[in-house]
């Protein structure tokens, strides 16, 4: 796999964990415990997340299937995630592209089919989002036929790929997992039934969000997808991880500021910052924490959590890893675990606002 | 009979090979373009390290420097000092070794505090923080990363002076605001950039560390922005070349990590 081998990848630094309940709960959800999970399964409102964000149950209103996949490998490559980059090849090889497709859609070639092409290249804009994506950007695809709901659900698409890049990458999953996986006979067997699965995720009909999903922490983000069905996911995921967060809500909140701020999001930071004030942080030192990292009131675990989320914004694996390594020790387990999914969610969230520009 | 029986096996066989030639000129082509497709993706991924992953496309996808882009930076110049006198008594080999041994060991400390090195200036080098990816942190980045410069220095010069060889010495100046960033050059010699009244006030304001014998030297542009854990010296304002008023400057002469912003 030439795309990313250049890309430095540190030594994991979770080990996978039991936790039968989760697990069995995982297999009625998803129908297995995707091998990634395993690192996570200790926390639960992660697991709820993980499970409504799973990217192969969600159902897709307007984007094709294929569509979707190769999305994700343009995005992983783009995250420079190697564990997920290494999956969706994987994933792709099941969906029967050839190497030669695969590699057209890590070069973005030109033998791309015009309106692949523009898709692909508007999920890397949304993927990298620094300046955050305008709606004059997705003019291209607006000029080939695309509804701003389909361009919407590209966008929400996008974002929780790089949601689950950023849970790969922070932790540094060993790559080397996805290419055994897929290279198991007992893949190779499943291949066509998995290939049916991932090829009937279809929505027949919008799914309009209810009065109590349209309320909440970050509804701006939610209520622009309104009608796909991704985003009552969206909604779960954020309420599981203000809810359930053992880093608590105030350092859960001040993560996600920091992803704001340092991703020019002022809706995310303002967000943020309203849960902050109304979870008692004093105004000057939410500026200040927003600022520099600390202030008089914070802990020395929410300095960390702050300081250590301003790098899950670039995808600098390497950077990001060994800033994590060096922080792991000030968190238990389960709260190193939450801090890697609370990051990640922020960066989901950041990402939504490019579907937020074409309502504007 | 046999005659057109023998034509006939002889025109499949040079069927045959040809078929045979063809399909191994396709595998060889295939080769060939996915070994060139390899090699753009390195080309990429290099020249990613130097321009953002923005420029690259653009560049890539139109074979031409992409437009420019007005952006707040923090610019920061290191230069060593009395150095000229130094090379002028060092071999050329020790002189490039010791520069690329200097340089090694202050690109790393810059990287890792989120900055690039923008380009290298006989013995001193010019970071830029904030240029690749837009960086509300960019002032403190920039001065922690001084910090540490300093730091890598003396574990260098440490580590000399114990072989008995000369030490260094190195002044360090930042600004910050807006530039025009973008790939300047031409064909045959391009790279990513930023120029501009910015750029210009940081390198006048490195050679202030001489005037005021200070390791780093900070504007109040840089200043303003910075944690106020960072100790900071007033130093007396002063004229430089290019600049109406005179310019006044801080000595960052530390970080209290254990302090609390209030």
């Amino acid at each position: 796999m030439p795309a990313l081998d250049d890309v430095e990848w540190e030594a994991c630094l979770l080990e996978p964990v039991r936790n039968a309940p989760v697990e069995r709960a995982l297999r009625k959800a998803l129908g297995t415990v995707p091998p990634g999970l395993r690192y996570f399964l200790d926390s639960a409102w992660w697991m709820d997340a993980a499970v409504a964000l799973d990217l192969v149950h969600i159902p897709l209103l307007h984007l094709d299937p294929n569509l979707a996949e190769m999305v994700a490998l343009v995005v992983s490559q783009d995250s420079a995630c190697r564990y997920c980059f290494n999956m969706t090849r994987g994933v792709l090889g099941i969906l029967g592209f050839s190497e030669a497709r695969t590699r057209q859609l890590e070069e973005l070639s030109t033998e791309l089919d015009v309106t692949e092409r523009a898709a692909l290249q508007f999920a890397r804009r949304v993927s990298r989002a620094t300046p955050l994506v305008d709606a004059a950007e997705a003019a291209p695809l607006r000029a080939l036929g695309w509804s701003d709901a389909a361009v919407k659900e590209l966008v929400a698409l996008t974002a929780v790929n790089v949601f689950f890049n950023r849970a790969a990458t922070l932790p540094a999953l060993p790559y080397e997992d996805a290419t055994r996986l897929f290279e198991s006979p007992l893949m190779r067997l499943a291949a066509p039934l998995l290939r049916r699965f991932v090829r009937a995720r279809r929505a027949r009909q919008p799914v309009p969000l209810t009065a109590a999903e349209r309320e909440g922490p970050f509804a701006p983000f939610v209520n622009t997808l309104d009608g796909l069905p991704v985003a009552p996911r969206v909604r779960i995921a954020i309420d599981a991880c203000l809810r359930g967060s053992s880093l608590g809500r105030r350092a859960t909140a001040l993560v996600f500021a920091v992803v704001g701020r340092g991703m020019g999001c002022p809706v995310s930071e303002g967000e943020a910052t309203r849960l902050l004030l109304a979870d008692g942080m004093p105004a000057a030192d939410v500026d200040a924490a927003l600022a520099h990292f600390t202030a008089p009131s914070l802990t020395p675990l929410e300095r960390a959590a702050a300081a250590l989320a301003r790098d899950a914004i670039w995808p600098q694996p390497a950077r990001l890893q060994r800033q994590a390594r060096d922080v792991q020790p000030l968190f238990t387990r389960t709260q190193f675990v939450d801090l890697i999914g609370t990051a990640a969610l922020a960066n989901l969230v950041c990402r939504l606002s490019a579907a937020m520009a074409l309502d504007a | 009979m046999s005659r057109v029986a023998l034509a006939l096996a002889l025109l499949a066989l040079g069927l045959g090979a040809l078929a045979v030639y063809l399909h191994g000129e396709r595998g060889r082509l295939r080769r060939r373009l996915d070994a060139a497709g390899d090699e753009l993706q390195r080309m990429q991924a290099a020249f990613g390290r130097f321009a953002p992953g923005a420029v690259v496309d653009r560049i890539v996808a139109r074979g031409r420097p992409s437009d420019a882009e007005r952006r707040e930076v923090t610019v920061l110049f290191a230069d060593l000092f009395g150095f000229t006198a130094l090379s002028e008594s060092l071999p050329p080999e020790a002189l490039v070794a010791l520069l690329n041994d200097y340089f090694g060991h202050m690109s790393r400390v810059i990287e890792q505090h989120r900055g690039q090195v923008a380009k290298f200036i006989g013995d001193g080098l010019m970071a830029l923080f904030g240029a690749h990816e837009p960086n509300p942190w960019q002032a403190n980045d920039a001065a922690h990363a001084a910090l540490a410069m300093q730091r890598a220095l003396g574990d260098f010069n440490a580590e000399r002076a114990a072989r008995g060889v000369p030490t260094l010495r190195v002044g360090i100046g930042i600004h910050a605001g807006p530039a025009v960033a973008g790939v300047l050059g031409s064909q045959a010699l391009m790279e990513f950039t930023v120029i501009g009244r910015t750029v210009n006030l940081a390198a006048r304001v490195e050679r202030l560390t001489r005037t005021h014998d200070a390791a780093v030297l900070v504007t109040d542009a840089v200043r303003a922005q910075l944690d106020p854990r960072f100790r900071l010296e007033l130093m007396p304002a002063t004229a430089v070349r290019g600049v109406a008023e005179p310019v006044a400057t801080w000595a960052v002469m530390g970080f209290d990590a254990r302090g609390v912003t209030t």
